[in-house]
């Protein structure tokens, strides 16, 4: 008997703040109408299939934006986009050829690992499918038979970072990695560097956001002559910002960010970011789409053999209003 | 029990040795299709008839007869495969017997769960004895049946009166522990069965099922073991004492049932056997005999044939006709 | 002979020979208290900005996030069993929380209600799988790890349009939450977050339960032998089906901390983690075979992790080193328990 009270007494407990605050919000949540981007006019072309093939982890933001860039050119130029995407080189290789076998009429591909994807991207040549390259590999997308690469160089991005920090006075930004070992990443902070060399590098568990907090807080703690802290995503620049505030030391460390989020920039109109260096990922995935059908409505081939940089931009407090309603609205 | 009983059972025990010469319990009382010693009533505590258990078209036992009383030990006897653990099973309420009578204080039963079984009296001390090895003696002793105090989510522990009990219980048992706080499993494999058994008593058990307490234990350990079980049968408890060593089960036993093969081969009461007549029937003189025989003619092993030869010789005459 | 059979003093005099200082040296998270201070005297004397109160509360606060999945994981461990989705499991909660307010606009304590019953709902399916297959904890759990990462990524995009959820910070009932679940709290100028306060409560309840409670010795014994336990009336299904809750609730608590903390959550976090809970809890001495351990060597095993994690941050070195020197971190307080405890025992 006293057993069933207590049991009755914590569904009573759960339910009742419940269903008390079952009212709906008064502000925030989704918006009534999410408004469509997809109002264009779709090309005459005949319908072709083209795969994207990303070595994105799941769960990705940016990758995210280059997908939504990707889709939106698909759907203009009445295009069946495949997207697939794998960090692993090996799986990302079997990607493509998977692509190959569907007989996509052309393919997009990130070279984060060139030597693991040059044989297969070889047979798609062999079978006479174009292919174009984004993001990464800039220095190889030839050397595997792509026509152009869509790209921002992160060394380039980083040393804008570090140009523009170095203006503002900064001497010793900490330029947090939040996966360590990882490349582009490196290159980021190695880019900053060149312009900025006192930068020093903190690696964070980019798994755990409890983690890059404290973190954070400690370094920010034990170096008092940082000036400035550079998040390398908007989602790790938001808890570094949270960091700065409640340390008390808005003030005194500059916030500076690559990539973009509508938080972000909505930060960055309130002054808690300096700016941001957003090397445009929409572009990236609209752009190589976009090519690959020029291909095919013309034999046209951008870029005359050279790459074709979708940044870097600099987005600070003059420019981010205009921003905003694009990051919101998830192209940004 | 005042201290000078104790004494006197000790001695007792001592001279129902493992070696098994000449015991001194008082045999007289032991006849067949006695009443209860306690109640008085012509019942017995637990009264088997004609028992069996089949498993699909696989006959595990039949023709099971054998009873339990208060104050007496009941062995029963078998090499591997013999069906003691299906009668174990079928008293203790694991599975059920489909032929046959199976009596708890002269009512008839059928247990459907080791709970049934519980609340009847009878409790199973298993070869794993049910201990958690890292845990303590007194939190063993315990387990499954806590002492609580406070009320709501404030109900906790009364550890303190579980020490004292569990030591108190050893104590009457004669287990002399220096620390209940210790965890059981650094006791010896003797303490051990009898800390099993002095918590099947202490949870109001009215029949205990032993079973092969022994098998696993050196000779010094299995006769500590088979001093508890005297001092369980002078508690009062009827003792279901199962095993495969004739040696352990006469000094201690009152009643012997034999199975081999699923079957009855043989109930008797203490008085109507010896401990070699029993070794006997246990060893199957025939089958020792046969298997000599066999290995002779392999031409091999001659020292294990020799040995078989002079245990058929040794056996030979002492089965009882 | 009839001196071998004398009635036991009231106290044994061999008591007195386990005295205080080896009782002391028997309990499970013996050699994890030895490595957390020998870290800490280190640390101090290495980085002397790690005495200061406010880096020892980002220490303690970087420990909590650990600590209070630790604490569930370690109560798991103790219970003979393993959570491979508990990493993923704090994501899929504060991931409920963040899109049911925001997809249907309600006040988020609605949302935080959801995520309790959706966290607890997890652990009940792990528990019950386990006790219906006789799968091992670790193949169930780990199919519902991949699960649960799956449903993170696909849900949060299917709803929220995104991989990351929408900010949820102007909707009403946050501030209230935040109040609860991510609040800073200076007490005489130091900075303490509302997780490390939660780690402490937590611990307490959980050391009271496993040790002065019925639960808790159930706890042992499922762990311990599972069989024994269910011979002698322990209701070995739901002791483990409560286990698994307890981490459920355990990283709800957490989960409801990343979401107030950060406003937003990402749906790829949370892989990996899993295993810091289970280390954090085998440095502070649970056995991995179940049956031994204690609520406050899994904090003791959450503080070290933090310990080692910031005070590499603080002692200025060079991060490459930080991965191989937290395992040597974590292989010598194991075998400090190790020998701790062998020793102890042989007394």
């Amino acid at each position: 008997m006293k057993k069933i009270s207590w049991q009755r007494l914590a569904v009573v407990a759960a339910i009742v703040p419940m269903l008390a605050l079952s009212a709906c919000s008064s502000s925030g949540g989704r918006p009534a109408d999410t408004g469509g981007s997809n109002g264009g006019k779709v090309a005459t072309t005949p319908s072709i299939k083209i795969a994207l093939i990303t070595h994105a982890a799941p769960g990705d933001t940016f990758w995210d934006i280059v997908r939504k860039g990707a889709q939106e050119a698909a759907t203009k130029d009445n295009v069946d986009l495949l997207y697939t995407s794998d960090p692993d080189g090996g799986r990302q290789a079997q990607l493509v050829q998977q692509a190959i076998d569907q007989k996509v009429a052309g393919i997009a591909v990130t070279l984060a690992k060139p030597d693991a994807l040059k044989a297969v991207l070889k047979k798609a040549e062999d079978a006479g499918i174009p292919v174009v390259s984004l993001n990464s590999g800039e220095d190889v997308f030839k050397s595997v038979g792509a026509f152009t690469h869509f790209g921002s160089d992160e060394n380039v991005a980083g040393a804008a970072v570090g140009t523009r920090l170095a203006e503002e006075g900064v001497t010793h930004p900490l330029c947090v990695i939040q996966e360590q070992g990882n490349v582009a990443l490196e290159a980021r902070c190695a880019g900053v560097k060149t312009k900025v060399p006192g930068t020093e590098i903190l690696y964070v568990q980019g798994t755990d956001m409890t983690q890059v907090a404290s973190t954070v807080t400690a370094k920010l703690q034990s170096t008092p002559g940082a000036d400035a802290i550079i998040g390398l995503g908007a989602p790790f620049t938001a808890t570094i910002v949270k960091a700065v505030g409640a340390l008390n030391l808005a003030a005194k460390v500059k916030v500076a960010s690559f990539d973009l989020s509508g938080e972000l920039i909505q930060s960055i109109i309130d002054g808690k970011v300096q700016f941001t260096v957003d090397q445009q990922p929409w572009l990236q995935g609209y752009d190589s789409i976009d090519a690959l059908w020029q291909y095919y409505r013309g034999g046209f081939m951008v870029g005359g053999g050279l790459p074709v940089l979708t940044g870097p931009a600099i987005i600070d407090k003059t420019n981010a209003p205009a921003v905003l309603k694009f990051a919101k609205e998830g192209i940004r | 029990m005042t201290a000078n009983d104790m004494n006197s059972n000790e001695t007792a025990k001592h001279a129902a040795g493992p070696t098994g010469t000449g015991p001194t319990i008082d045999q007289e009382t032991l006849l067949q299709n006695e009443t209860d010693p306690l109640t008085h009533t012509p019942v017995h505590l637990m009264e088997l008839e004609g028992v069996g258990k089949h498993y699909g078209n696989i006959i595990a036992l039949t023709e099971v007869t054998m009873a339990v009383d208060m104050g007496r030990v009941t062995c029963v006897l078998g090499d591997n495969g013999a069906g003691k653990s299906t009668l174990i099973k079928i008293i203790a309420g694991l599975h059920q017997h489909d032929e046959g009578t199976f009596k708890i204080m002269g009512q008839e039963r059928k247990l459907t769960s080791p709970r049934e079984a519980l609340d009847s009296g009878i409790a199973a001390v298993y070869q794993d004895l049910a201990v958690v090895g890292l845990m303590p003696i007194w939190r063993n002793f315990f387990l499954g049946s806590e002492i609580t105090t406070g009320r709501g989510p404030f109900r906790r522990l009364d550890v303190k009166a579980m020490k004292e009990i569990t030591k108190n219980e050893l104590a009457d048992m004669g287990i002399d522990l220096r620390d209940v706080e210790q965890p059981i499993g650094q006791l010896s494999g003797g303490e051990r069965q009898c800390v099993a058994i002095a918590r099947a008593v202490h949870f109001g058990a009215k029949a205990l099922i032993l079973d092969e307490p022994t098998a696993a234990l050196g000779v010094k350990q299995s006769g500590v073991v088979l001093r508890y079980i005297l001092q369980a049968r002078d508690r009062g408890l009827g003792v279901i004492f199962i095993t495969h060593n004739p040696h352990h089960a006469f000094p201690v036993g009152d009643r012997f049932l034999l199975l081999k093969r699923g079957k009855s081969i043989g109930y008797y009461d203490k008085k109507d056997i010896t401990l070699d007549e029993l070794t006997a029937q246990m060893a199957g003189g025939a089958e020792l005999a046969e298997l000599a025989h066999e290995l002779e003619a392999l031409g091999s092993h001659g020292d294990l044939a020799q040995e078989l030869e002079a245990e058929v010789a040794e056996t030979a005459g002492q089965l009882p006709h | 002979m009839t001196t071998l059979l004398k009635p036991p003093p009231a106290l044994d005099e061999r008591v007195g020979k386990r005295g205080m200082v080896s009782n002391l040296l028997g309990r499970p998270e013996i050699g994890a208290l030895v490595g957390a201070i020998v870290l800490f005297i280190f640390f101090s004397i290495v980085a002397p900005v790690f005495l200061q109160a406010n880096s020892f509360a980002t220490v303690l606060y970087g420990s909590s996030t650990i600590g209070i999945m630790a604490v569930g994981v370690a109560l798991l461990m103790i219970g003979g069993e393993f959570d491979l989705s508990a990493g993923v499991a704090v994501i899929s909660s504060a991931l409920t929380a963040s899109l049911f307010s925001w997809y249907f606009s309600v006040n988020v304590w609605v949302g935080v209600g959801l995520a309790l019953v959706v966290s607890l709902a997890i652990g009940f399916v792990n528990g019950w799988i386990l006790m219906k297959t006789k799968l091992p904890s670790f193949i169930v759990t780990l199919a519902t790890f991949l699960m649960l990462t799956g449903l993170n990524l696909a849900l949060t995009r299917l709803i929220g349009g995104s991989v990351a959820t929408p900010s949820i910070a102007t909707m009403d009932g946050f501030a209230s939450a935040q109040a609860v679940f991510a609040n800073d709290f200076t007490i005489a100028g130091v900075d303490l977050k509302s997780p490390v306060f939660i780690w402490i409560i937590l611990v307490a309840i959980t050391s009271w339960l496993l040790l002065r409670t019925r639960v808790g010795n159930w706890i042992f014994a499922v762990g311990g032998d599972e069989n024994a336990a269910r011979a002698v009336g322990v209701p070995v299904k739901w002791t483990k089906i409560g286990l698994f809750m307890g981490v459920g609730f355990c990283g709800w608590v957490l989960g409801m901390h990343n979401l107030f903390a950060f406003d937003a959550v990402q749906s790829g976090e949370g892989i990996g983690n899993e295993f810091l809970y289970i280390i954090a809890a085998v440095i502070g001495g649970c056995l991995l075979t179940g049956g031994y351990g204690s609520a406050i060597g899994g904090a003791i095993g959450a503080f070290i992790f933090g310990m080692a994690n910031k005070g590499i941050v603080y002692a200025q070195w060079n991060p490459d080193w930080f991965k191989f020197f937290l395992g040597l971190m974590l292989l010598l307080a194991t075998i400090v328990n190790l020998i701790v405890k062998r020793r102890a025992d042989s007394k």
